[in-house]
């Protein structure tokens, strides 16, 4: 039978005539040419893992995580807490009391329902759309707030950073950069420190999430070849929600998304559907279990969908039409799909809702209007924490050089009082220091 | 494309270096400008026109400093960006807009409807890598084309560190000037906002200082964007043109409709003066305008500071426009005229471009200097978002320099 010379291969691999191996690899030698381009064997896409259905039902052969009431009813509150802290801080953003926000509308089960499959003490590396982490650890409301403000209770950064630049030694939480995929190949470095560390070793990983768009970023090769190759127990969760601003994911990449690259690298990988947090939360405790049992990286692709813009600075009607937004907020809407799983339990109702909604916003409003009394932190923290150790001259010179400017100007002169006004001590601690 | 890089701009290349644009003096009543009311903007049409070192780039063989009966339309800098885009890639077929988010006008609109107009070959989006975006667009280059990509802040360039410095610096020496990637330009949005902390906000221009066979770009206003936009993507040597993202809306002018080009490695003085140079680039241009007027006609506040002696001082402003390679000899000339120089940037001090600046000028001026060279800077820190009106030098801090070195 007539076989072209070339053909792109649709059997497995395995199947092929061969003649022994390539030595020092397995690879099996065969006399026909075949090119691949798929890493399932077939036409197929990687398969989406799923437990609930749209409607919150368990599909058919659905293997539900072990879970009790408690539980669920802690995934709920947090996927409801998000979107309520979410709301009030872009409102705030759109009040001018805050310089910036970037929501997590939509992707509410990805974020919990993988922050649930971690240990409390695992590692974490965050893009910046991850703030239901560190909720999920008893961050508190208070200091999101209080790092979204900026103010002297800013245990995240002193009110040095942007809006939504979390960080916590105390929760296990890197502080957010805002570069791109920098913590991609960093991740591996963790990991790989805590499989050197004697009590860590055998109970904790390193977990990175970033987007698909960062993905691009060579810093996400890096990583994911480090933590395979040297090898780290990394936990890379690529948060696919179809939007890099707004470029969309068709333009990011022309392969089978994220979950593809992975056996590049020789790692596990399932992909899973983001919006469904009981198989979020299943795949990411396998892989979990997986990452520390190998002690090399493994990867979660959580299929989901930006229904937020990308920031406050973003007008996503501008690239994708309205309708599709609404659309998706409609028929795959998370946090409602949740709620109905819960409903067919008998583990929440109508009451349990409304109890939750107005709680909720009681502790954010409470929060909100805590953060916004506050001053910003002493104005000399502008020169700390450049260095450790003995403070460079130059930094020390410059403290001086400001201190002598608000000595002389600072009030007398309208803009910088008024502005001083605003830290902690009126910038008495450089001035009469 | 490389060849076609016009030169009938030489003629006349004398009287742009000596002409100074000369702005009207401040205005006796003495309020502070801001951008919106800088005197330093050219808004109207004659004025535009007038643009010292203005070359007109035209189709037909002309004479090309007829400006008479040209055009203008009022533009911000992101419409003057978008312009210049739609100029480039008009005039030449090899020219293509490329960059994260470019395709829906790009986070700061400046490729508004270029997609639409050009087709997505010529104007498209890429996936999000900055090493890649940079070394595509080496690649293009080598091949003779005209690559214009974004990188999308300023902040986010270093990682096509490798590729500018180590690629497209050294591509034409290490190839024995056999190879260039000449058509390459990078733009990027830089300085700082008021509001955008440790990432939004840097000047990442110094890093770049060091790296022969690159020039840096920085305009500050929509005429300036424009005529130095295509002067650079002409240019026969990759440029890195970085626009202060807080000039994009805010910077208004009226710009000639038509091509033109300003001229790279110039300076240009905008305001006449024998007492003392004031050097900047870039957003601090309109900070330097607001100490001037300060200086010759200080608020009741700040007047105890001002001595009378001082208010009638003419100070000399000169907007460095290129960075890299810099107008040493029209900065060494004035301060050989004043004996006084204040540096103004946004980045740190330490190895900040000031620093290259004042070791070169007291080379050529050290006998001629009254005062220490005066550098008004940010702080050696990152810039904190909380902190930012203590941290980006405001008019005031230059104000208080010029008076400390005038009465050096």
């Amino acid at each position: 039978m007539f076989r072209p010379l070339a053909s792109t291969h649709r059997l497995p691999l395995a199947r092929q005539v061969h003649l022994g191996h390539l030595p020092h690899t397995r690879s099996p030698l065969v006399p026909t040419l075949s090119f691949f381009n798929s890493v399932t064997g077939s036409d197929e896409k990687i398969p989406t893992f799923r437990v609930l259905d749209g409607v919150g039902k368990p599909v058919d052969g659905a293997q539900l995580p072990e879970i009790d009431e408690a539980f669920a009813r802690k995934l709920y509150e947090n996927m409801q807490l998000l979107p309520t802290l979410d709301t009030v801080l872009y409102n705030v953003q759109r009040q001018g009391k805050t310089s910036f926000h970037m929501t997590s509308y939509g992707e509410e089960a990805t974020i919990i329902g993988s922050a649930a499959a971690l240990e409390l003490d695992d590692e974490v590396l965050g893009q910046y759309r991850e703030m239901g982490v560190l909720l999920w650890r008893g961050f508190g409301v208070d200091s999101v707030f209080a790092q979204c403000f900026g103010n002297q209770d800013d245990t995240s950064g002193k009110g040095r950073q942007m809006p939504v630049h979390f960080g916590s030694p105390a929760h296990h939480f890197q502080t957010i950069s805002s570069p791109l995929a920098t913590q991609i190949p960093q991740a591996a470095g963790v990991g790989y420190a805590l499989r050197r560390s004697p009590d860590r070793r055998s109970r904790s990983i390193a977990a990175c999430y970033f987007g698909e768009g960062a993905a691009s970023e060579g810093d996400f090769h890096a990583g994911l070849l480090l933590a395979s190759t040297i090898p780290s127990p990394t936990l890379f969760i690529a948060r696919n929600n179809g939007f890099a601003i707004s470029t969309p994911s068709t333009e990011q990449y022309y392969g089978d998304g994220i979950a593809s690259r992975g056996p590049g690298y020789g790692i596990d990988t399932v992909r899973v559907d983001g919006n469904d947090v009981l198989a979020v939360l299943s795949a990411v405790r396998e892989a979990r279990r997986r990452t520390l049992e190998q002690g090399r990286a493994v990867l979660v692709e959580a299929m989901t969908y930006r229904v937020g813009h990308h920031s406050t600075s973003d007008d996503s009607f501008a690239y994708r039409q309205r309708s599709e937004v609404e659309d998706r907020k409609r028929i795959d809407n998370p946090i409602a799909r949740f709620r109905l799983f819960l409903e067919a339990q008998g583990w929440w109702n109508a009451a349990d809702e409304e109890e939750l909604k107005t709680r909720l916003k009681a502790d954010v409003m409470k929060a909100f209007k805590h953060a916004e009394s506050l001053a910003k932190p002493e104005l000399g923290e502008l020169f700390t924490d450049v260095y450790a150790g003995e403070e460079p001259w130059n930094i020390t010179e410059q403290r001086k050089e400001l201190t002598g400017l608000l000595k002389k100007y600072g009030e007398t002169w309208e803009p910088w009082r008024t502005e001083l006004a605003r830290f902690k001590n009126k910038g008495q601690d450089l001035t009469k220091a | 494309m490389l060849a076609t890089r016009r030169f009938k701009s030489l003629p006349f290349a004398p009287l742009i270096r000596r002409n100074s644009t000369a702005a009207e003096p401040p205005p006796a009543g003495g309020h502070s400008p801001t951008i919106a009311t800088s005197q330093l903007l050219r808004t109207t049409k004659e004025r535009a026109l007038r643009t010292p070192g203005l070359v007109w780039n035209d189709d037909e063989p002309s004479n090309a400093i007829v400006s008479v009966g040209r055009e203008c339309r009022k533009m911000n800098v992101y419409q003057s960006v978008r312009d210049a885009l739609s100029i480039a890639l008009t005039k030449n077929d090899n020219a293509a807009v490329f960059g994260e988010d470019i395709a829906f006008g790009g986070v700061f609109r400046c490729t508004m409807g270029l997609a639409e107009e050009f087709g997505r070959e010529r104007v498209f989006n890429t996936p999000l890598t900055e090493q890649g975006i940079a070394g595509f667009a080496i690649g293009m280059a080598l091949m003779g084309h005209t690559p214009i990509a974004e990188i999308q802040f300023a902040d986010y360039i270093y990682p096509a560190f490798d590729q500018l410095v180590n690629e497209a610096a050294k591509i034409r020496y290490r190839s024995g000037g056999q190879f260039n990637v000449g058509g390459l330009t990078i733009r990027t949005p830089t300085m700082s906002v008021g509001h955008g902390g440790l990432y939004h906000s840097q000047s990442p221009e110094g890093f770049f200082m060091g790296a022969s066979g690159l020039k840096i770009v920085i305009p500050r206003s929509p005429i300036q964007t424009k005529g130095l936009l295509l002067s650079a993507i002409r240019d026969p040597n990759p440029v890195i043109f970085m626009e202060p993202k807080i000039l994009y809306r805010s910077a208004i002018e009226q710009v000639p409709i038509d091509d033109f080009e300003l001229p790279l490695g110039r300076a240009e003085t905008l305001v006449a003066g024998a007492d003392l140079t004031l050097l900047t680039w870039g957003t601090p241009v309109y900070h330097c305008e607001t100490a001037l007027h300060m200086l010759a006609d200080p608020p009741p506040a700040l007047a105890p500071h001002v001595p009378e002696s001082l208010r009638k001082a003419k100070v000399e402003l000169i907007d460095l426009r290129t960075i890299l390679p810099w107008d040493a000899e029209a900065i060494a000339e004035s301060v050989s005229r004043t004996g006084r120089l204040v540096i103004v940037h946004e980045a740190g001090m330490t190895a900040g471009v000031g620093a290259e600046i004042a070791a070169e000028v007291q080379k050529r001026c050290f006998l001629r200097l009254a005062a220490p060279v005066k550098r008004v800077t940010g702080w050696d820190t990152p810039v904190a978002l909380q902190f930012e009106k203590f941290y980006i030098p405001d008019g005031l801090r230059i104000l208080d320099s010029i008076v400390e070195t005038l009465s050096y």
